[in-house]
């Protein structure tokens, strides 16, 4: 039964949502319609668990002081924060989630700052990865190397003023050579999916089953 | 030198991005075919028409999405063409707040003047729906457009915060048939049912054009589910890492065009500034300087680099670099 009950529900309805894909019918419409419904309620289920899962396991590390259990609170906090200020205070204490209020002045000046500092880093990495690690080791690495050059500094205004040949050649790799190397993988991987979710409906692949597949 | 602390490295690049941003150079940017085309189709929309713009990207990757949405945004502003907003994710639903927040901000040197859904409920319950109507009807009742304003937009029928619901890919599967079945009210919670650009445009098959301005995969959905399904034609705004994995689409027909990173939406901002549609450039212009002495910089350290590897005889047979490498 823990088994056969999943199996059984992602096969009809795997099939079920192929079938009404390519059927122009009303009543294909109506179970199109009532799968969006309920797709979103399981999908706040998944939420819950998700959430559920980091409090305990967080919570689990503070109570054992395991290894930098101190930044366990710095996941918590926000977490019950957040939701405290946007929907459990009231609006004129708190103001709400819309502009101003606590809310919009957390997400505006800490996370979205923090989130784009995380990304901005890359930048230095990068930087760093030029110097130490970008060798023409050999002919292929010396092609990628001519390339990428080529082409980034085709992308910033100060190519153009080098050479007008530096966009010019930078955009043709894009739309050819680069294009027909992505359109190969794009197919291999579109087929690839195609192949799992396949096995998936079908019942040949159960690792999604976690230890009930056993 | 191949044994440099790359804390030095981290310096010069930090150095290289900051200069740019005190002294300005102005280099100029020249529009690429893949922005021109989205540019030409939006410019051949009008006030009977209507576009979404998707918001699928995180506080992250806004440094290069936020400018190109922007961009996209006071375009249709500018042709009255009316704006659904949608975000895949929840913080997307941040970024359009913080999209229409900025192109609204009469702190800026330029900017729409915003009229919020109940401000203007007694024009709609007089049965006035087209953009003229309202605007002369608005005026009429004293308000007045302030100076540096290039116009005014009404929420329900310049733009629409629908924002985000999940299982995005549904939503849009469902908004093939009904717009208002997925988003019975937009983030504000103000009903989209009454709303005049939804009673104009129903469902996407309505609609003239998708802008996904994308820092993930997510922007393939509106392909898969909107272009395939219902004929909506798609744009793509994406990171400058994504755009070359999706020239492929360019060149199937699948997208109109696409922007790539802060480049894109440079050419987006010059060509705006060109045809008089807003007056100046922005942030995404003022970038490129800062992005042009940064690639500069990155290739001086791949030849130095390679130019002391070869130097020091490393890439000979059995010679080593201390550490190993």
């Amino acid at each position: 039964m823990k088994r056969s009950v999943p199996l059984a529900i992602v096969m009809v309805g795997g099939i079920l949502m192929i079938i009404q894909y390519f059927i122009p019918h009303q009543y294909s419409q109506a179970v199109f319609d009532t799968y969006t419904e309920w797709g979103p309620i399981v999908a706040v289920f998944a939420l819950v668990l998700g959430i559920g899962s980091l409090i305990r396991v967080h919570s689990h590390k503070i109570r054992r002081r395991a290894k930098n259990w101190q930044y366990s609170y710095a996941v918590l906090i926000p977490l019950f924060a957040m939701p405290i200020f946007g929907l459990i205070l009231p609006t004129a204490v708190a103001g709400g989630t819309d502009s101003p209020s606590v809310f919009d002045f957390l997400f505006m000046n800490v996370q979205v700052p923090i989130q784009a500092t995380m990304f901005s880093l890359l930048a230095f990495y990068i930087a760093s990865a030029a110097f130490r690690a970008f060798r023409a080791k050999s002919a292929l690495a010396t092609v990628l190397l001519i390339a990428a050059v080529i082409v980034m500094l085709g992308q910033v205004p100060i190519g153009e003023l080098l050479g007008s040949w530096f966009p010019k050649i930078g955009q043709w790799i894009l739309r050819y050579p680069n294009a027909a190397a992505k359109r190969a993988i794009a197919l291999g991987v579109g087929f690839g999916i195609l192949a799992t979710q396949l096995k998936i409906i079908f019942g040949v692949e159960r690792n999604w089953l976690g230890g009930a597949g056993e | 030198m191949l044994n440099t602390d790359r804390r030095w490295l981290f310096l010069i690049i930090g150095v290289v991005c900051i200069i740019p941003f005190l002294i300005r150079i102005g280099m100029p940017v020249f529009p690429t075919q893949e922005v021109e085309s989205i540019y030409d189709y939006m410019d051949q929309l009008g006030p009977d028409n209507a576009i979404f713009i998707a918001f699928d990207f995180d506080p992250g990757t806004s440094a290069e999405n936020m400018p190109m949405a922007v961009a996209v945004m006071r375009h249709a502003f500018a042709r009255d063409v009316p704006v659904f907003m949608t975000a895949v994710t929840p913080l997307g639903q941040g970024m359009i707040m913080a999209g229409v927040d900025y192109v609204t901000d009469p702190s800026q040197d330029y900017f729409y003047q915003r009229v919020e859904w109940d401000e203007w409920a007694s024009i709609r319950e007089q049965g006035t729906t087209d953009k003229a109507g309202i605007v002369e009807a608005w005026e009429a009742q004293g308000h007045q457009l302030s100076d540096n304003a290039l116009g005014w937009v009404f929420e329900g029928r310049d733009y629409a915060i629908l924002g985000y619901q999940p299982l995005f890919y549904l939503v849009i599967l469902g908004m093939g048939n009904s717009i208002a079945t997925q988003y019975p009210n937009d983030a504000n919670g103000n009903p989209v049912t009454e709303m005049p650009m939804l009673r104009e445009h129903k469902n996407l098959r309505e609609i003239d054009l998708a802008v996904t301005s994308s820092g993930s995969a997510a922007c393939t959905y509106w392909i898969t589910y909107g272009r395939e399904k219902v004929g909506l034609p798609v744009a793509f705004a994406v990171t400058a890492v994504m755009a070359t994995d999706y020239f492929i689409y360019i060149q199937s027909g699948q997208v109109i065009g696409q922007m790539g990173g802060l480049r894109g939406a440079a050419e987006y901002e010059v060509m705006l500034e060109q045809t008089g549609e807003y007056p100046t450039t922005d942030k995404a212009f003022q970038g490129m300087d800062v992005q042009s002495v940064a690639h500069v910089a990155i290739f001086l350290f791949v030849l130095v680099g390679n130019i002391a590897f070869f130097a020091g005889g490393f890439h000979k047979k059995g010679s080593r670099l201390k550490g190993g490498r």
